[in-house]
């Protein structure tokens, strides 16, 4: 008798299967789109979020039961009952006006021509040419010659990537790709000595299309700059910035 | 039987909370994006009734459009450079009337000197152009591009064309109009056009699409003359699509389509419900 009562209530503390389903499916959403790193695309998603609707369907018309738990409610609250506390009476009705609306907000956001910009499928570090792809340094790593890059950076680099080297020199605001952050480590540390010496001779208007030129407002410095002194410079960005350039391993 | 047991209520009230809950889940997703439309990085040209204020950048009509601040650089990218500028950003307004087109740019300049001056610059034609007066790129062949140039000594605006450094020249058909008026420390430019022609040097600005656009400003009590100049380099500039009103048809009838299906389905369950 005893265990009777027990699994009544515990039958009775339940959740009740709408809720169950509508935790389930929020939860795998947000675990979807928040929790793994690196994030997935919304396409993933949204075959996740399908492949998810589609077993909590299966579970619930499964067993006569839960189908009945699922529907019951549902069908209670459309319904409605003239016996029910006012506020619950006008929250019912609040949601019955509010779901037309919403369809239609969707339906006019989804007819309007979007104002969203084109999208900018830039490719930050396209492939260098062949001419620049196996160059090394001809300039001997001493303190002087740093130093000598040093004066040059400070001269001619740091107007927009700073003396500090994190791309936020006095200029760096009006331009859009901002200058690159030396500091970081998906710059300059993930790239070899080649790469920036074609990066700085060439500048902005050295790049590929998929790097989008029209939009980099990097100089062309090898019509100012003689190459021994790239290379300097480029010894000091290493330098200042606490990185090693990248070899072929 | 109306009567409902206290654990029936419970479940009930869950039921209404979650399924809430649900309605303002989905329908906040719209509405949120409602809001985020105007970023800082297009220009959007509204579309008004009547004339735009294309050579009054004190017009009334200004005060009914938002502004969006693009920042600004001292040219530091080709030679002659300059390392110190007055005007560090710009706001820029727009409207258009589905023929005209006028933009305001407003900046703040402690001075009112002669030679003070702004630009617009957009892209021609379906080329890309180096935003640096559409100079040459070694791996991509690019357009030209079209200067708007307000000139403050003579209240002038000179229709441009450029394509490579050295190369900006005066175009034999002058389409743009513009006025400047400085105010307490401000200066507010307009410049106007209509939003295409049949110039093949000119900026085309069909309704709806995206355009290239990018500002200079001189402030010449700081010497800044020919490319010493603060700039900024490309973003976008879109006039605003007319409204079709085959939208607003559909929209309405679908809200009345979700709510007649919703009327049928409480009809239907009340209907069983007395049945039983």
């Amino acid at each position: 008798m005893e265990a009777k009562i027990e699994t009544s209530q515990a039958k009775r503390r339940r959740i009740p299967v709408p809720a169950q389903v509508v935790i389930v499916w929020i939860g795998v959403y947000l675990f979807l789109k928040f929790v793994i790193k690196p994030p997935l695309p919304s396409s993933l998603i949204l075959m996740y979020m399908t492949m998810t609707s589609v077993g909590l369907g299966i579970y619930v018309s499964i067993y006569e039961d839960t189908l009945q738990g699922f529907m019951g409610p549902i069908v209670d609250f459309l319904r409605g009952d003239p016996l029910r506390a006012r506020p619950w009476r006008a929250a019912r009705w609040a949601v019955l006006v509010l779901v037309p609306f919403m369809a239609g907000i969707s339906t006019y956001q989804k007819l309007t021509p979007s104002a969203a910009p084109p999208i900018d499928q830039r490719v930050i570090h396209p492939a260098p040419p062949r001419e620049f792809a196996q160059l090394y340094s001809p300039i001997p790593h001493t303190p002087e010659n740093i130093m000598a890059g040093k004066g040059l950076f400070i001269a001619y680099c740091s107007p927009c990537h700073g003396i500090k080297l994190d791309g936020k020199g006095p200029q760096y605001k009006g331009f859009d790709p901002p200058p690159a952050n030396f500091v970081d480590v998906g710059t300059i540390a993930q790239l070899q000595e080649s790469y920036l010496f074609w990066r700085i001779s060439t500048g902005g208007v050295g790049l590929p299309v998929e790097g989008q030129p029209w939009k980099s407002a990097m100089p062309r410095w090898e019509t100012r700059i003689a190459p021994e002194n790239i290379w300097k410079i480029i010894m000091f960005e290493y330098e200042g910035s606490g990185h090693v350039p990248r070899t072929w391993e | 039987m109306r009567m409902k047991s206290s654990n029936q209520r419970g479940r009930q009230t869950i039921v209404f909370l979650v399924t809430l809950g649900l309605s303002f889940f989905i329908g906040g997703y719209p509405v949120m994006s409602f809001a985020q439309e105007s970023g800082g990085v297009v220009v959007f040209s509204k579309l008004i009734k009547g004339d735009v204020p294309g050579t009054d950048p004190m017009s009334a009509v200004w005060d009914t459009v938002p502004a969006v601040e693009f920042p600004m650089s001292a040219q530091v990218h080709w030679d002659p450079r300059i390392f110190t500028v007055t005007v560090r950003s710009v706001q820029v307004k727009s409207v258009h009337n589905g023929k005209q087109m006028a933009v305001l740019l407003i900046y703040k300049d402690p001075t009112n000197n002669p030679g003070d001056g702004a630009a617009l610059e957009f892209m021609v034609g379906d080329k890309k152009a180096h935003f640096a007066h559409g100079q040459t790129m070694v791996q991509v062949e690019g357009g030209p591009v079209n200067i708007w140039y307000w000139k403050n000594a003579d209240q002038s605006v000179n229709d441009m064309t450029a394509k490579g450094f050295g190369t900006l020249t005066s175009q034999p058909q002058q389409d743009v109009k513009g006025k400047g008026s400085w105010e307490n420390g401000e200066w507010r430019v307009v410049f106007s056009r209509s939003l295409t022609n049949n110039d093949p040097q000119d900026a085309q600005f069909p309704v709806g699409v995206f355009q290239n656009i990018a500002f200079a400003v001189w402030d010449g009590s700081n010497n800044e003359k020919g490319a010493q100049k603060a700039v900024t380099s490309w973003w976008y500039f879109r006039p605003e699509p007319h409204a079709d009103p085959m939208i607003y048809l559909y929209t309405g009838a679908v809200v009345l389509l979700v709510g007649l299906v919703e009327l049928v389905v409480v009809r239907k369950l009340r209907r069983k419900d007395r049945a039983a």
